[in-house]
């Protein structure tokens, strides 16, 4: 008699299965560059060990707003209106701040209909991770130019795109974002640690990810396609996250010269320098690279800007410790006398 | 000549951004304290500086509070409309003039009281004569009708707070006015003041800071709002009484963002509604116009959260510093497709106190957007207000199931299931861990998940409105006043309550009848709304706007047998709503259908 295999169920910090964070089956198209970017999100989550509850995931309208349900099914939702899911988690966050706020967005979201929001979540710096899973075209309407298509780039049907784009990682870091960073759907090891950094990260936490759209925008002509992209990566240093439950002296340390951030929980963020160390706290550096690579019709990939020590918004409201959410009516409703006193005030 | 007693009208003519403002306050306040029936209006242009303001004072032992039909007594200080406010005036009215103005009084016919304003203002403080100037009208006005000095000076000390120096200064600008008009004026005119015996405990306050209490009170965890004009100080309010009344172990119990436009406003508090908090709004028409998709997100996913619409002149941006009652039908059908909110409408101060804490109850309750409608004149004038009561019942805070053992005990739970049979299915919150769904506008079954079949579609939208329309006799009632006729009456909401009685007390006077009145306090319809229209032979719907949209929708959704009998009365001019002029376009109604 032979014995049935054992299956090994791995489980995570927290001892859940990877199960516990993934989600429906996606409708997109197969091959959609957003579907690497929820398989990474669910890894991302699981590694960290975040309670799948504790996460709420946020979205907007499009094609990567759809995804949330795609994975983290253990998790509450919002797939809120076209580009207004920054406002949204803000109201959220503030009510409710010792969640874990992931939201996920696409260019048309981000870059058009939405970047007032955007650029006021920054601004205020909300905490949370915003994922812009950017292809530089609108799927469900069918393949029109967003405003981040490169110049000189032609997508699978139109003409070659001649409008200056709108870069939001540079966008993110004129507005002093404390974390800009830019990955590629392909490149799950380098996104898995950015995403799992951002995580840790308290503040706003801005990664661009360049998530091809198969489509209608995977041709040879297009500076977006999988193989440009693949073949024309400007990469700063090589990404490695250290999780704040596993300490840092088990870690290998590399052959070559690298830099440790510390992130808010404890974890780090381990940047190994490639050729010439990218100083991650200059502003002028990360556009300098933006605008390098830019001229060279690259993408740059990698964590472009950090700040550690700027205030999120929940710390900027003097918020009491227990989330507001949590308050009941002793808190929330001022006594009688307490009437009375603001009568006694208006009385004069 | 006839002593004309506590029963005039004064307009003051100035210019914004002058000081004028704090000395009509001054002159409001010391007639308040008098025990004098008064109320006051401020006509402001949307300007910071510079431009004409107008202040109408009215007097009436009646309690009036509307607007008179004309001016007794006209203070002329702002040289731009000085010749379109002379024009106006009846023959016999009294007009007190700043004759360091450079401007002529062209009027025979009038009791004319120059005054040296500027100079005697100068002659006290040279670099602060042109506020102090206001302030010596309010002396010549004092002398003029009788006003005592202490009382007077009573409420220049309440107007500036404790400024030793500022009391001082003004209060002496009074006296200077005071015997100025007693020295060098020759007095011809029959208005008089008598003191009256003052309502214990009352007060004056402005329905936006009234509406900033009631929230407080209500339990605001998010305040999100963009400033615009009427609606800043009920925000503003709001922020002020927050860390005075909020704060536990020294912080906050509460966060207040100003949103970046109103779009995110309303974003901001339905994430705040999404994660179980009460989150308000507070803004104008142009605002609500903006909000509209979020209104439509709020109602189709069931997030409870307040939007309080202080109502101004639209459409557009319209005559932002007017007022009017434009906004009720956008408030009621707000958003694309097929929707209807629950609006709760205040008439008085007391109610913008009292619906500010109950309108996050009804939020929480029925899980959907709810609206406040104010407006200009009762959100930014000064009303006498009797007192505020606290709420008589505990925050209802809805079907939130907190607990496993909660989640346990519902059959079948589904987000958007009907388990209960009135519409209002149960919810989970974020980071409770009990039941968790992706919440979208896109159609969604029972259970939340994205559906287009036709069934699911349909019934979910029969739901909602079955939902709503169970809200109608839960919130608050009409206000009703039966005259054994029941012959006319008069349906109408809002501030308008300042002026019925002297609607009603003329149409009494030409009609020879009594007119019954329903005060309409929140949409959906109260079933009683109905009953009163049933029982009248003629009513009115009077209402501050063009296209009678409280009609419109009483037309709607009465049935057949009652659309004949009623009548709508809908004028809209910027202004607070005079009396006369009401009370003349429904005789015109009522003369065409046979009165």
């Amino acid at each position: 008699m032979s014995e049935k295999p054992v299956k090994v169920i791995k489980l995570n910090v927290i001892n859940e299965p990877k199960d516990s964070y993934t989600g429906g089956k996606s409708s997109l198209c197969p091959g959609c560059g957003h579907d690497q970017v929820s398989s990474v999100i669910v890894n991302a989550a699981w590694e960290n060990g975040v309670e799948p509850h504790r996460i709420a995931k946020m979205s907007g309208i499009g094609c990567s707003s759809k995804t949330p349900a795609y994975y983290l099914g253990q998790s509450h939702g919002f797939n809120t209106v076209h580009g207004r899911m920054p406002s949204v988690t803000t109201g959220a966050n503030v009510v409710n701040k010792d969640l874990t706020y992931l939201g996920v967005s696409g260019d048309g979201d981000s870059a058009s209909i939405g970047i007032g929001q955007l650029i006021h979540a920054i601004r205020r710096n909300v905490n949370m991770v915003y994922i812009i899973e950017n292809n530089g075209v609108y799927g469900l309407t069918k393949g029109q130019y967003s405003a981040t298509a490169d110049i000189g780039s032609k997508k699978k049907k139109g003409t070659t795109n001649e409008t200056q784009p709108i870069d939001l990682c540079a966008l993110a870091v004129n507005l002093g974002c404390s974390f800009v960073a830019r990955s590629f759907s392909g490149s799950k090891k380098q996104l898995t640690a950015i995403i799992r950094a951002a995580i840790s990260h308290k503040g706003f936490a801005l990664i661009d990810v360049i998530s091809p759209c198969v489509t209608f925008n995977n041709n040879d002509e297009s500076l977006r396609s999988y193989g440009y992209v693949k073949d024309n990566q400007a990469e700063l240093h090589s990404v490695g996250y250290i999780p704040h439950f596993s300490p840092l002296e088990q870690v290998e340390v590399p052959a070559g010269s690298y830099r440790d951030i510390t992130l808010h929980d404890g974890s780090t963020m381990r940047l190994e320098t490639i050729s010439a160390e990218h100083d991650i706290s200059d502003p002028v550096a990360a556009l300098a690279a933006l605008h390098k690579a830019d001229t060279e019709k690259k993408h740059v990939m990698g964590l472009l800007y950090f700040d550690g020590d700027k205030p999120a918004l929940d710390d900027d409201l003097d918020l009491h410790d227990t989330p507001i959410v949590e308050m009941g009516e002793d808190l929330l409703r001022p006594s009688v006398a307490q009437l009375d006193d603001v009568i006694a005030v208006l009385r004069g | 000549m006839d002593r004309v007693v506590n029963d005039f009208t004064i307009n003051i003519a100035t210019a914004n951004g002058t000081g004028s403002q704090s000395a009509n306050l001054i002159l409001l306040q010391t007639l308040y304290d008098m025990g004098i029936p008064v109320s006051g209006k401020n006509l402001f242009p949307s300007n910071i500086s510079g431009l004409p303001t107008w202040y109408i004072v009215r007097v009436s032992d009646r309690g009036y509070q509307a607007p008179g039909d004309k001016t007794h007594i006209q203070v002329l200080v702002n040289p731009a409309t000085w010749d379109e406010d002379l024009a106006v005036l009846e023959p016999g009215s009294v007009v007190i003039w700043n004759t360091d103005s450079k401007m002529e009084m062209n009027r025979t016919d009038v009791v004319s009281y120059p005054v040296p304003m500027t100079k005697i203002a100068r002659g006290l403080n040279p670099k602060l004569a042109r506020m102090i100037a206001n302030v010596v009208y309010v002396g010549v006005i004092a002398e003029l009708i009788g006003i005592d000095q202490n009382v007077l000076e009573g409420s220049i000390a309440k107007q500036f707070g404790g400024k030793a120096k500022a009391i001082e200064l003004n209060s002496e600008a009074a006296r200077l006015g005071r015997s100025y008009c007693a020295e060098e004026l020759t007095i011809s005119d029959p208005y008089t003041l008598e003191a009256r015996e003052k309502k214990e405990g009352g007060f004056f306050v402005e329905g936006n800071d009234a509406v900033a209490l009631g929230s407080v009170f209500g339990g605001v965890q998010l305040l999100s709002w963009y400033p615009i004009t009427p609606s800043s100080s009920l925000a503003e309010g709001v922020i002020e009484w927050l860390p005075r009344l909020r704060t536990h172990e020294g912080k906050a119990t509460y966060a207040v963002i100003q949103a970046e436009d109103e779009l995110a406003a309303a974003g901001m508090i339905i994430g705040a509604g999404w994660a179980g908090a009460r989150g308000m709004t507070a803004t104008s028409g142009p605002g609500i116009s903006l909000m509209q998709e979020f209104i439509g997100l709020a109602y189709f996913a069931e997030i409870p959260c307040v939007f309080w619409d202080v109502n101004r002149v639209g459409p557009s941006t319209g005559l932002p510093t007017r007022t009017q009652q434009g906004d009720l039908t956008m408030l009621y059908e707000g958003s694309h497709g097929d929707t209807q909110h629950i609006v709760f409408i205040p008439g008085t101060v007391e109610e913008c106190f009292e619906f500010g804490w109950r309108i996050f109850d009804a939020s929480e309750r029925y899980q959907t957007p709810v609206f406040g409608l104010s407006d200009l004149d009762l959100g930014m004038n000064r009303w006498s207000c009797h007192g505020f009561k606290y709420p008589d019942q505990p925050m209802d805070r809805g079907k939130v199931l907190l607990t496993k053992e909660q989640m346990d005990s519902i059959e079948n739970y589904g987000r958007y299931r009907d388990v209960d049979g009135d519409g209002i299915p149960y919810r989970t919150l974020p980071g409770s861990g009990l039941d968790p769904i992706l919440y979208r506008g896109t159609g969604h079954d029972e259970d939340g998940t994205y559906s287009e079949k036709p069934d699911v579609y349909y019934k979910l939208m029969q739901r909602l409105k079955r939902k709503i329309e169970n809200a109608r006799d839960d919130l608050p009632a009409p206000i009703m006043r039966d005259e054994v006729e029941e012959d006319i009456g008069i349906v109408f909401y809002g501030s308008l309550e300042n002026s019925i009685v002297e609607i009603d007390d003329i149409l009494e006077e030409i009609t020879g009848k009594k007119v019954s009145t329903c005060r309409v306090r929140a949409l959906p319809l109260h079933s009683e709304v109905q009953g009163f229209v049933e029982r009248h032979n003629t009513v009115i719907i009077l209402e501050i706007n063009r296209d009678a949209q409280l009609y419109g929708i009483m037309r709607k959704e009465f049935p057949n047998h009652l659309l004949n009998k009623m009548h709508s009365v809908a004028y809209s001019d910027g202004m607070p709503p005079r009396a006369s002029l009401y009370a003349e376009r429904i005789m015109d109604v009522l003369k065409e259908v046979g009165f």
